[in-house]
């Protein structure tokens, strides 16, 4: 075997181009795959080690509604608890204004319940007169030695923090090593209530217990109270970020399987160059299997090379990657810095079977071929292009068979989102089967187009190379799909999100705190603004919105608690009994409204449970409505209703309606003037509206680069496949100069049929790409988030593809024509 | 005579709290922390003064340290014989209170000792346990008097504070006592005025009920005891005490079967300080009487010593004191050897028999064995 895989290794080394333009692929592949692993990983780490910063070695944790845990139950359960370890723990989010109103956590501790729990602070510091300070002053914090670096924080500096309506200052006391780059700033339990304005209240109140204990503590627990353990917070976070996550993954294997297509074209063409070679070997006794296993194995040390080398890249690429991954957990899921990439071993191993299996399986193929070739046949080399009569239509029907099966594995998978992804990989693999069949009819179609006779060499070279084209066009069809697809995804996801915000945004005016994260406000505003708000001249009304966390039966749900004076349009609601106006009554009397998501979760329901601060109570649903802010679900309940069973009068955000005639962003300056000293940002309804499709597009950056690698993929794909016609039909072309084409004709020729690669690739991009979108908008992402989206009919990303086949394509013939150039007609015909 | 022993125990007692070996084992952190302005302000002792209670049992905030400190031996109804000790410290972050809008918001830190001796099984159990003084988690007053740390308590039953109700347990053990004063408070040193070393300030205010009835209940495991006895109370408050060369101290509180009690203290200097030697003590008559005697008046010789298998450290372990003007020769031996205190401080204090020329019993208190004291405090 050893000198075969060296003749194998050595024909690949000769044509430094394609292995290198295979390696790239199938490096490119496996880098993407890697990035968006790591990326989401990290993320998930990060989220890990916060979570381990903030709980510490917390078993349990006692909860409560919005407004946390009354401090005195602390004292009482310290009374009575004998031996059960427990700390008070203040929790709040504000933003640091000198650092681009990075939302900050401030963690609120008592150090003489800390030790079991968590290990910040050391014997040093409070052997330290000075931090004495950290009880006696209030606003004194410490905090990570890494993020005190970055941001050039000495102790005794002082950051200014927007803290609900307030603009306060804290102090640096100290720097810990132990809290490393964390946003955290860690105080005094009495420090952070002072603070955070939450004297009397405590976040949560963490348990170091066995289940004996807390199940004994859980009956003694006042109503609205609960205990919840610790693996199930961690779980929380997994399931949030769970579909998301999937998506992403699923995305990022479409790439490697563009790269997939890569190795095989190479590998296919790499057998049919060496066909004499290979022919000699026979008649010298090496046997058909010994030659299958070579270039099975020559594919997979290339899958092996290609791996490492999509490792490394896929390491720089998760640097860009975590940017994106983080952004979008933070507008949606939770608050969360991540900076570092590791690559961990599993993350690696997965790259390197997904890289060496792809490689391996893309062989598989052109090695049975190879190992068929008989010892007679060797000097002729078009046999495989004399079956494709036989094998397009074979593969066609195959193909059909595989994106049938897909779409049923898909459809009859009811929920899961794997299977899904599974039944929509095969469909993709299916029509890609079909893609040579497709191009035969197409050329066929293109024949009597015209008698030239560059059309019909075109034209007919392209039909007899299908076994190499077929599959460079194939990849360039999957990688346009995926384009055409997710960008009629996004575009239609976006109109939808944009009418939608035309229905809720209502008022003129919004006033809220910086101290939100992402789309989701954090902050306790006083109440008494709406009065405040309301005085000022040419205000119309104002509406008081709080945005909380409270818990369902299947965990925590966002709850918005609204004016009911305003009568909601009808437009927001997907599902309701009755007009919109009694079904606004209903909510007035008590009912609630519940989104998408939720109804995605929960199923549809009648009545909904949630634990309020008297415990659990049965709502009435009335109705379903659109919401694309959260996919963890949102119940729309009047304010009124929220007050009688949450003890929170506190408002995330003000809504303000001028009177009519009045100059909005006048009053929307006054507002400001009237606000001043607050901190509280004051945007015109316009400004939300952008704000929200700011972040809209931000959650959608990460897929808009998936996208647009899978092309890059693809465009190497054509490059490879394109380089490899013109180097196999070099003596055509030589004959074909030398009986009279000249060089320019022969220019044309190629640049013609590397168009009609494009055309025909971007033409069955075009109904695979719709039904790629189809699958995307009303499978992907019901499953995934629950979210109706309206199908935006848009020219665009057609247009777009169209264009960038044709482009890829016509770019990719620019090489191989220099090659042409470069070439005499004499030696073309010796060197075959 | 345990002023400087509250500087040190905050020390050491924080350190190895945050030192205590931990399921996850977390690298030792390392920080940089602001400097502060200077010490704060507190008062210092430097002169007699006059008390008054029950006012002066309870907290004195314009002091750093202070604490009220509970020995005792006592038998229950089938004969076995126990001794106990209960202390609570008080330290000052800042002098005077605090007014802030979080009941968290504290400047006071609580910590206490709680220790059994089991007599006849010769066991001896330790625990501490730390709170700030706050949030209605830990904290003292003067009228009523009482103190607490989350479950523990001082709590006077009469007006006065000469009566008080002891509760206290944690894991495995656990008391519940009643102490009446048969004797006046004793206020020691010059009218309670303490010199506990050279440099002026250097001194506490000390006052003491030596002689208490108590009657109580001792839980130890499952068992219940109920027991009756006497104990010896301590509250002592100061901004600092000790001279910067005191490598430890030994403390005798012992109650006489000829209804005399005897407190002595004598503070221990390395070997290569010549400085004076600083010790005293307080003798009180069967009426209450109290006199205050100087270090010439007494002498302390260790007879023997005992090694802790656990620690390592060597303490004296029973003593021959005399004072001859009193005409007393006595030998004062631990109940059981092992009452070392392994606490994040590890010091030695506990029950021991007189013996001599008049027999009795009392606390023992030795600090400074198992390492120099020296520049911790």
């Amino acid at each position: 075997m050893k000198p075969l895989i060296r003749a194998g290794l050595r024909d690949l080394i000769r044509r430094p181009l394609f292995s290198g333009l295979m390696l790239a692929g199938l490096a490119l592949g496996v880098a993407v795959v890697t990035a968006i692993d790591l990326a989401s990983q990290s993320a998930l780490r990060a989220f890990e080690v916060s979570t381990a910063t903030v709980v510490g070695r917390a078993t349990h944790r006692v909860v409560g509604g919005p407004t946390g845990v009354p401090e005195g139950l602390y004292i009482e359960l310290r009374a009575a608890a004998g031996s059960m370890q427990m700390a008070p723990v203040v929790e709040g989010v504000v933003s640091a204004l000198d650092f681009d109103e990075r939302p900050m956590r401030v963690l609120g501790i008592d150090i003489f319940a800390e030790a079991p729990f968590r290990d910040q602070l050391s014997p040093g510091l409070v052997f330290d007169p000075d931090f004495q300070q950290f009880f006696t002053k209030p606003g004194m914090a410490i905090i990570g030695e890494e993020f005190a670096k970055a941001n050039q924080l000495a102790p005794g500096a002082e950051l200014a923090v927007q803290v609900n309506d307030r603009l306060e200052r804290i102090t640096v006391l100290g720097i810990v090593s132990t809290l490393g780059s964390s946003d955290v700033l860690l105080m005094d339990i009495a420090g952070a209530q002072e603070l955070l304005g939450t004297s009397g209240r405590l976040t949560r109140i963490d348990l170091l217990a066995d289940p004996d204990s807390v199940a004994a503590l859980r009956t003694q627990l006042p109503p609205g109270l609960r205990i919840v353990s610790s693996s199930e917070q961690r779980d929380t976070a997994d399931q949030l970020t769970s579909a998301f996550r999937l998506n992403l993954t699923a995305l990022s294997l479409l790439a490697l399987v563009v790269g997939f297509f890569l190795v095989y074209n190479t590998m296919t063409f790499s057998v049919l160059s060496r066909r004499p070679v290979l022919g000699i070997l026979r008649s010298l006794g090496v046997t058909g299997r010994q030659i299958f296993a070579q270039i099975v194995l020559e594919a997979i040390l290339v899958g092996f090379l290609g791996s490492f080398i999509g490792i490394l890249f896929g390491v720089l690429l998760a640097h860009f990657a975590l940017g994106l991954v983080t952004r979008t957990i933070n507008d949606f899921y939770f608050l969360l810095t991540v900076r570092e990439v590791t690559l961990t071993t599993s993350v690696a191993v997965k790259a390197i079977a997904l890289g060496v299996g792809a490689g391996g399986l893309a062989s598989v193929i052109p090695a049975l071929e190879a190992a068929r070739v008989p010892p007679v046949q060797v000097l002729r080399r078009s046999d495989l292009e004399q079956g494709a009569r036989v094998w397009v239509p074979r593969v066609g029907l195959f193909g059909l068979g595989l994106a049938v099966a897909g779409s049923a594995l898909f459809l009859l998978s009811d929920n899961s989102l794997p299977l899904t992804f599974i039944g929509i990989l095969l469909v993709i693999l299916g029509l890609a089967l079909i893609v040579p069949f497709g191009t035969l009819a197409f050329l066929r179609l293109l024949r009597p187009l015209s008698s030239r006779i560059l059309w019909r060499l075109a034209v007919r070279g392209l039909a007899r190379q299908l076994s190499r084209v077929g599959i460079a066009i194939a990849a360039l069809m999957v990688a346009l799909s995926v384009t055409i697809g997710i960008a009629l995804m996004i575009t239609s996801f976006r109109s939808t999100v944009q009418n939608w915000l035309d229905i809720t945004l209502y008022s003129d005016i919004y006033v809220s705190s910086p101290a939100a994260i992402g789309n989701r406000p954090q902050a306790d505003l006083s109440p008494s603004l709406e009065a405040r708000l309301a005085r000022l001249e040419g205000v119309a009304t104002v509406e008081a919105i709080r945005t909380v966390q409270v818990l369902g039966e299947k965990g925590e749900l966002d709850l918005t608690a609204v004016d009911p004076r305003r009568v909601r349009d009808a437009g927001i609601y997907r599902l309701a009994s009755g007009s919109a106006r009694q079904v606004w009554d209903r909510v007035r009397q008590g009912a609630v409204l519940i989104s998408e998501s939720l109804e995605f979760r929960y199923g549809t329901t009648e009545t909904l449970v949630l634990q309020t601060d008297a415990g659990e109570v049965t709502f009435d649903v009335v109705g379903i409505f659109y919401d694309y802010s959260s996919d963890r679900g949102t119940v729309l309940m009047s304010r009124d209703i929220y007050l009688e069973n949450w003890d929170d009068p506190a408002l995330s955000s003000l809504g303000v309606e001028a009177l009519p005639g009045i100059d909005t962003y006048k009053l929307a300056e006054s507002i400001r003037a009237e606000l001043s000293g607050t901190g509280l940002i004051v945007h015109e309804n316009q400004q939300i509206r952008e704000e929200a499709m700011r972040i809209f597009d931000r959650t959608f950056a990460i897929t808009q680069s998936l996208r647009v690698l899978a092309v890059v993929v693809a465009f190497i794909g054509v490059l490879s496949a394109l380089l490899a016609l013109q180097l196999d039909r070099r003596r055509e072309y030589a004959t074909l100069e030398a009986i009279g084409l000249d060089p320019e004709g022969l220019e044309k020729l190629t640049y013609l049929e590397t168009a009609l690669m494009g055309i025909s690739a971007s033409l069955m991009a075009l109904p695979t790409g719709l039904l790629l979108a189809l699958i995307l908008i009303h499978v992907i992402n019901v499953r995934s988030f629950g979210w109706t989206i309206q199908l935006t009919p848009a020219a665009g990303p057609f247009l777009q593809a169209i264009l960038v086949g044709l482009v890829a394509s016509l770019a990719a013939a620019v090489y191989p024509v220099s090659r042409l150039r470069r070439m005499t007609v004499a030696e073309s015909i010796r060197g075959d | 005579m345990r002023i400087a022993i509250v500087g040190l125990v905050i020390a050491l007692a924080f350190g190895g709290y945050f030192l205590l070996p931990t399921p996850s084992d977390p690298e030792i952190p390392t920080y940089q922390l602001l400097q502060s302005s200077g010490p704060p302000e507190f008062e210092r002792v430097q002169d007699p003064r006059e008390f008054s209670f029950p006012r002066d049992h309870g907290p004195h905030l314009d002091y750093r340290t202070e604490w009220w400190y509970y020995t005792g031996n006592l038998v229950a109804q089938g004969g076995e014989r126990f001794g106990y000790q209960l202390t609570i410290f008080r330290r000052g972050l800042t002098p005077g209170g605090t007014r802030r809008e979080s009941d968290f918001a504290t400047n006071q830190i609580y910590f206490g000792h709680l220790a059994l001796t089991n007599v006849d099984e010769g066991e001896h159990v330790a625990l501490e346990r730390f709170e700030r003084g706050s949030a209605g988690l830990a904290g003292a007053s003067g009228d009523p008097f009482a103190v607490f740390l989350g479950d523990w308590s001082i709590q006077s039953l009469d007006e006065t504070g000469t009566q008080v109700r002891l509760r206290a347990s944690d894991v495995g053990f656990g008391l519940d006592l009643t102490l009446a004063a048969t004797k006046p408070i004793v206020a020691h040193g010059e009218q309670g005025y303490s010199i506990k070393g050279g440099a002026e300030g250097n001194a506490s205010y000390y006052l003491s009920f030596t002689n208490m009835q108590t009657q109580g209940s001792l839980q130890i495991g499952d068992r219940i005891f109920e027991v009756s006895g006497k104990s010896w109370f301590d509250h002592e408050w100061g901004t600092s005490a000790l001279g910067a060369q005191a490598t430890g101290w030994d403390w005798f509180g012992l109650q006489l079967d000829d209804g005399r009690e005897l407190m002595l203290f004598h503070i221990r200097k390395g070997d290569d300080d010549g400085d004076e030697q600083i010790s005293g003590g307080t003798l009180v008559a069967p009426n209450g009487d109290a006199r205050w005697m100087t270090a010439d008046e007494f002498e302390i010789s260790p007879i023997t010593t005992w090694t802790s298998e656990l620690t390592g450290t060597t303490y004296p372990s029973g003593w021959e004191i005399t004072i001859p003007a009193e005409g007393l020769e006595l030998i004062v031996e631990p109940h059981v050897k092992d009452q070392e205190m392994r606490l994040n401080l590890e010091y030695w204090e506990g029950a021991v028999r007189v013996s001599g020329s008049v027999e009795g019993q009392g606390y023992v208190e030795l600090t400074g064995y198992s390492g120099s004291m020296r520049g911790l405090y």
